[in-house]
């Protein structure tokens, strides 16, 4: 696959403190590249240095469908994590005076505007001012906006923070829509499930650091190990002699068994002492969402693990 | 510079497109007129006052006659009227009336030098001093009286007076036909500097408004969207030139009520006055100030977001376009003095006092004007490079105001 975006050896301080060290990652044509990373893990951060709002102290930033010097502003479409929009102007105005910016031809940007008003919901509100939109409403324009153009590669900043479940599947599919259309997507975010269920590659990022960068099934396969919840009153004790067991939470009736990396399910089950009270057992992979967590808190125990298998 | 053309294109049309902004537009020249109208309807009743005045005289001693001719060619618009009412009677006729008043002239009153004046209580101030032209006659009377020959009388009637001699007599023997033409040559400045100055005015209140512009960018934290097609700089200029394109919409708008209004009210003919070159200078100083505060003023609005909370730095810096107010003043007293000059050469003020003197002074200081003109020139620049600096930062940061210390660092930078 072509690649797009190639981010290499970025580093960036803010006065003493180093907020990015050696990121490196690339998106390629037609998928989408997912940053995660908890509050202040340097997502935004890494953005802006792409989009070229703030200068990397070192490393480099290649746009490879782009000759010549800078960014190629009009192929990329960017929707910013603070974002917001002129109160007193209507949508059909802000949408074309955005496209213009973007030397898009303003005829074709019209049409686009109404088939998107269209699809999100929002038709007939061409005319209608900025500041009686609800908030939902006006994060759908501005991802008009960001999209109006037909860019090649479209960087997303937390699309879906503040969204209601509904706007979130019209985003989610429409994103979907445009990489299968061979759009290059960028795309931060710290909602986990959402990002599980889309994004091809995903770059995990912790205090300014890469933690774990691949596919996603590399990511599940490498990282996410699988688990076993259990419901029923049992001893700690027994749990133990369970082999395969990295380590044990409880909680009251539930147990959760946190297994090593290769283990084989249904071989496992068969271990399972026969005195074990069980009123329910599911068995599943860690979610990406648990890593995350796990790194965000520090307690990094499954990475660790997985770090020395691999 | 096409990405700022797309910028000034849209702060133009947003703000074409915005009722507040056409209300202001309209309301401004409106308010001047209306102002204009309210003077001159005032001034007017004040003077028909004075002309109202009904003046009853005990004509004792035979000058009435006089009397009546020498209101007759004054213009003072007096009814005189005879009257035998005694002093008691008019005391209490006068408060029921209205601009009025009783004179009593008899050789007892002009004995003791004084005549005595009733007048009702609404009466002009100024009436007393206006009843010196009664003096004449009265005065000739008394000569009369005293056995003075007519010959004698005008001597004394005369007066002596000083006059300077020496050099310069015949200038001030012409002093009285030069006055007319001193007053085209002052309309000749007036006009074209009073255009200036309301380009002047109408640039640096739309000036106020790029700061709000500024200012609402980030509030509205459509900055970052903004900046993904274009740069800080191209943003900045463009914001500078469509306020400025909008201050000509004011000005022009301003002239088109304003002209027809003092075409109607006077008959100076405005155009004859305004096509020379000196309206050339004179818009040419109200651009370069506009360009000195619009840069100014988009520089601090970037470091604002809540204009409610701002610190006094900023509040300070609002004022700058407002000190040349310091010295209407000094300038008028003294178009050559001191705080004149000064005013000249200090960039905050240089273009609003350099524009006043201008208007004053018979002869232009060349060198003057090519020095103030050189220190317009290079702070506006300066001040565009610095707001530059500002705004490329300023603009980035959410959630609160600059402080001082994080403007003067990235003035640094």
């Amino acid at each position: 696959m072509q690649t797009m975006l190639e981010v290499k050896g970025l580093n960036k301080s803010f006065k003493d403190k180093q907020v990015l060290k050696n990121i490196s990652f690339e998106v390629k044509k037609g998928e989408i590249m997912a940053i995660l990373g908890p509050n202040g893990a340097g997502k935004s951060t890494t953005i802006r240095n792409i989009m070229g709002i703030l200068y990397p102290d070192e490393g480099s930033i290649t746009f490879h469908n782009h000759k010549g010097k800078g960014i190629p502003q009009n192929k990329i479409g960017y929707l910013p994590e603070e974002r917001g929009l002129y109160k007193n102007v209507k949508v059909m105005d802000i949408l074309l005076y955005l496209a213009d910016l973007k030397d898009y031809p303003l005829d074709k940007a019209k049409e686009r505007i109404l088939d998107y008003l269209k699809k999100f919901d929002l038709e007939g509100k061409e005319n209608v001012s900025i500041e009686e939109l609800s908030k939902g409403m006006g994060q759908k324009v501005q991802f008009i906006g960001a999209v109006i153009h037909e860019p090649e590669l479209l960087i997303l900043d937390e699309p879906f923070s503040g969204l209601d479940p509904v706007s979130q599947d019209i985003f989610k599919e429409e994103i979907r829509r445009l990489r299968d259309a061979g759009t290059s997507i960028l795309l931060s975010s710290h909602q986990m499930n959402l990002v599980e269920e889309m994004c091809d590659r995903l770059f995990m990022i912790q205090r300014g650091e890469k933690v774990i960068y691949g596919t996603l099934d590399e990511v599940k396969t490498e990282y996410a190990n699988f688990k076993c919840t259990i419901q029923g009153q049992n001893d700690i004790h027994l749990l133990e002699t369970i082999p395969e067991v990295e380590h044990i939470e409880q909680d009251g009736d539930v147990s959760v068994l946190y297994l090593t990396k290769d283990v084989h399910p249904s071989r496992w089950v068969k271990h399972l002492p026969e005195d074990l009270n069980i009123q329910e057992l599911s068995m599943n992979r860690v979610s990406l969402h648990e890593i995350f967590i796990d790194i965000a808190t520090d307690k990094r125990l499954m990475t660790k693990e997985g770090e020395a298998h691999a | 510079m096409r990405n700022s053309m797309k910028v000034a294109k849209w702060e133009v049309k947003r703000n074409m497109k915005n009722k507040s902004f056409i209300i202001g537009l309209f309301l401004t020249p409106l308010i001047i007129i209306g102002f204009g109208f309210f003077g001159s309807w005032i001034g007017g009743d004040s003077e028909d006052e004075s002309n109202e005045m009904t003046i009853f005289i005990d004509d004792q001693i035979g000058i009435m006659e006089e009397l009546e001719s020498l209101v007759h060619n004054s213009e003072l618009g007096w009814e005189l009227h005879a009257t035998d009412v005694s002093e008691e009677d008019a005391m209490t006729e006068i408060e029921d009336t209205e601009a009025t008043a009783y004179i009593y002239l008899n050789d007892a009153s002009l004995l003791e030098g004084i005549v005595p004046v009733y007048t009702s209580e609404d009466t002009d101030a100024f009436f007393t001093n206006q009843l010196a032209v009664f003096q004449g006659p009265i005065l000739a009377y008394q000569m009369n009286q005293l056995g003075l020959t007519e010959e004698q009388s005008a001597v004394i009637s005369r007066g002596v007076y000083f006059a300077e001699m020496g050099a310069e007599t015949e200038a001030i023997e012409e002093a009285a036909a030069p006055e007319e033409a001193s007053e085209d040559d002052f309309l000749a400045r007036m006009i074209p500097a009073a255009f200036g100055g309301i380009i002047f005015i109408s640039i640096v209140f739309t000036g106020m408004a790029i700061f709000q512009s500024a200012s609402q960018e980030k509030k509205d934290k459509i900055a970052e969207i903004i900046l993904s097609s274009l740069t800080p700089g191209e943003l900045m200029q463009g914001k500078i030139i469509g306020y400025f394109i909008l201050g000509l919409i004011q000005a022009a708008v301003l002239l088109v009520f304003l002209i027809p209004f003092i075409m109607i009210q006077t008959d100076i003919p405005i155009f004859e006055y305004l096509f020379v070159p000196e309206t050339l200078l004179f818009v040419f100083i109200a651009v370069l100030n506009y360009l000195m505060f619009a840069a100014i003023f988009v520089g601090i609005g970037a470091t604002i977001e809540d204009v409610t909370t701002s610190g006094n730095f900023q509040g300070i810096v609002m004022m700058l376009p407002f000190l040349p107010f310091l010295f209407i003043g000094p300038v008028i007293g003294d178009p050559s003095g001191l705080w004149a000059q000064i005013g000249t050469y200090v960039p905050f003020t240089a273009p609003g006092v350099l524009l006043l003197r201008l208007t004053l002074l018979d002869v232009w200081p060349w060198m003057e004007i090519i020095l103030s003109l050189a220190i317009i020139i290079v702070s506006t620049l300066l001040f565009i490079k610095l707001a530059g600096k500002i705004f490329k930062v300023g603009i980035l940061m959410y959630g609160k105001n600059a402080t001082p210390g994080e403007i003067w660092k990235w003035l640094k930078a």
